[in-house]
């Protein structure tokens, strides 16, 4: 009897834990409309692996000599860098760290002035240690990827995910002339299947909109670059949160410590509640 | 040595009551002896005003109230404290946990009528504590000084502008400049760590003592003082220590399992908890693409802008806060609980709980006209709820209630 009360509780509690995660996830479900990658569509998703040092490292080499040269970090600080991403001081101020007045405690506030780069930019570049953190990780990883090449702009490139975004595409020597494309896709039926003609061949048509990159115009390869701009976002994933890594392991620990404690004062409670049963 | 302790204890004791007032509100408190889970969310919601305390007492010493330094002084509590992430996380998940627990603490009220004569005055208390916790998530959510922080309050504080001859010299007051600026961040600060616990630790006392003075409800509306042991105890109860304690460590258990799991996990949640706005530092000049509440203020947002004059809007929203303080008043029902209670009560409570919900969700989101109809409504049922109560629990049919739990 005592059991099944027991149990029909932790039920019910159960029940309304389920209704509340449904309700969230209904919620999420509903929000993601009109999606933030814009003229891109759905961002391409990106999951983060901060336990990957060796992503981290390229990632942070990659930050410091393509993008801090406009971009500070400056929440941030060069020694708490060096020491997460396991890179040895030495070699990290040695080979990462370009200005040798730093010491590793500064924080890392950026090297061009706010005045004169919003004079050159129309716009100051924004800080970006919060950036993963305010557009996300997917929207980084969309966006570093989606530049093209666009003659009416004043750098010569637009991209889908920031249409007429101020910044110029500095990684262009890497990943080569991204340009708008039409292709030929086959015609989607009402039932989900593709349009066939009576001899079965697939019916096509031309849709525009597609990225895709001269051969051999860049150094890497598409794998290649995509890998450098994942490795980049898995950075700025770090810098956004630090502990984040440290947090997601931490939580098992305490997350078991809360579940003994519930076993141990459920049978507590279970000893005592057969005084009054 | 022992004897020492005892003869101290005794001195003190018969200067302070300090025996007799533990035994009369803890130890022996009688409480039923048969609830169910919907009784656990009153001693998590204390657990949870415990965390906010303490947590809050440790972001003080880093955090810095002023216009230039709010926002890093944040970023700095969450890289170069020890340990200052855990503290913040706990802060900022407690908030949402206390709202969570504290609208099913009062989603119980309402189930088995645990306003109902003599319980008003805990009734009242009650609903005085969600309004001081209102107003002390509101200054809270100010104080990082981020962009939502800044726009969030920038429409609150708005609101004040919209009172007829007073608004926009009281609007004025409240900012203490003609703009969101530091003044504002410093005095909302002063008023969300000193002032405003202060008011929600006194109103939780006397929550509680008006609470233990008529006794607790329990899910079967029986009232247990009918029927008494020679000591003058209810038969249907038991001491507070340790069959209550217990019970409610097990709630304490899970709750803290599913509040480590977000802590931990997923401290954005999803954008609800911390809206990602706010990670960036607040700018007077830019206006974020879509400003929402944070999601436990959400219906009220959903019925301000259900109503498309600025006054109007302002006092739907008061007035479906106020609205809670008459219950007592409004339920003409003989029975407390919904079990007894007749369909009517029923349907309406189950009416009431998805408007409530839906008007949550709308008020996350983006205005569309269909949205904008279903606040309408859902605004229409929120109010008819409570004014059609004193017909329909007057005139329903009604279950005998037994006499015993």
């Amino acid at each position: 009897m005592i059991m099944v009360n027991n149990f029909k509780m932790i039920q019910k509690f159960c029940e309304l834990l389920i209704f509340v995660t449904l309700i969230f996830c209904i919620n999420n479900l509903f929000a993601a409309e009109g999606g933030p990658c814009k003229d891109y569509g759905e961002c391409d998703e990106f999951k983060y692996s901060l336990n990957d040092m060796s992503s981290l490292q390229r990632g942070a080499s990659t930050f410091l000599n393509y993008c801090y040269g406009c971009h500070s970090l400056q929440y941030s600080r060069w020694g708490r860098v060096a020491k997460d991403l396991q890179i040895p001081e030495e070699i990290f101020f040695e080979n990462l760290v370009f200005d040798k007045s730093v010491k590793p405690g500064d924080l890392m506030t950026g090297s061009m002035s706010k005045e004169k780069s919003s004079q050159w930019f129309g716009v100051a570049p924004p800080d970006l240690t919060l950036v993963s953190r305010v557009r996300g990780d997917d929207w980084i990883y969309t966006y570093l990827r989606a530049y093209y090449e666009d003659s009416s702009k004043q750098y010569g490139v637009n991209n889908l995910v920031y249409p007429g975004t101020a910044m110029p595409n500095v990684l262009i020597g890497l990943q080569g002339n991204q340009r708008l494309v039409c292709k030929d896709v086959p015609i989607i039926a009402n039932n989900g299947g593709e349009k066939r003609d009576n001899s079965g061949n697939t019916i096509t048509k031309e849709k525009c909109g597609y990225l895709m990159v001269e051969d051999g115009s860049g150094e890497l390869t598409k794998e290649q670059f995509d890998t450098l701009i994942y490795d980049l976002t898995n950075f700025l994933v770090y810098v956004g949160e630090p502990a984040k890594a440290t947090r997601e392991r931490m939580g098992w620990y305490v997350i078991f410590y809360f579940l003994i404690f519930t076993a141990l004062s459920a049978l507590l409670y279970r000893e005592y509640h057969k005084d009054y049963h | 040595m022992s004897e020492m302790v005892g003869k101290l204890f005794g001195w003190v004791n018969s200067r302070l009551p300090i025996a007799n007032t533990f035994e009369r509100h803890l130890s022996k408190h009688p409480v039923p002896s048969k609830v169910n889970f919907w009784y656990l969310f009153g001693a998590l919601a204390s657990v949870v005003l415990i965390i906010q305390i303490v947590s809050g007492i440790w972001l003080i010493m880093p955090y810095s109230n002023t216009e230039e330094e709010a926002f890093s002084s944040i970023e700095y509590i969450m890289r170069d404290v020890d340990y200052g992430w855990v503290i913040r996380y706990m802060h900022t998940t407690g908030a949402s946990m206390f709202f969570a627990v504290v609208y099913l603490h009062m989603f119980r009220g309402l189930l088995y009528g645990s306003y109902q004569k003599p319980k008003e005055l805990v009734w009242i208390f009650g609903c005085t504590i969600y309004l001081a916790m209102m107003a002390e998530g509101f200054l809270g959510y100010v104080l990082p000084y981020g962009q939502m922080s800044y726009w969030g309050a920038q429409v609150i504080i708005s609101l004040f502008g919209a009172i007829p001859y007073i608004g926009e010299s009281l609007e004025l007051w409240v900012r203490g400049d003609y703009y969101i600026s530091g003044i504002t961040v410093s005095r909302f600060f002063a008023l969300h760590v000193v002032a405003l616990p202060l008011i929600l630790i006194a109103l939780v006392f006397l929550h509680l003592v008006a609470l233990h003075e008529v006794g607790a409800g329990n899910p079967e509306g029986v009232d247990i003082e009918e029927f008494l042991d020679e000591d003058g105890i209810p038969l249907d109860s038991v001491p507070f220590f340790p069959y209550k304690v217990l019970n409610a460590l097990v709630g304490i258990g899970v709750f803290m399992t599913v509040f480590a799991i977000i802590m931990f996990f997923f401290p954005e949640g999803g954008g609800y908890f911390i809206e990602m706005a706010n990670f960036e530092e607040a700018n007077p000049l830019v206006t974020p693409e879509h400003i929402a509440p944070v999601w436990y203020y959400s219906p009220y947002y959903a019925m301000l802008r259900a109503v498309p004059d600025k006054l109007g809007g302002l006092i739907v929203m008061g007035s479906a806060v106020a609205i809670l303080f008459v219950v007592p008043w409004l339920d003409r029902s003989k029975v407390a609980s919904i079990r007894y209670k007749g369909i009517y009560s029923k349907f309406a409570l189950a009416f009431f709980g998805i408007s409530f919900l839906t008007l949550g969700y709308l008020g996350t989101v983006g205005v569309t006209e269909v949205r904008k109809t279903m606040s309408v409504i859902c605004t229409v049922i929120y109010f008819a709820f409570f004014l059609l109560m004193p017909l329909y629990t007057k005139y329903e049919k009604t279950k005998e209630v037994p006499k015993r739990l």
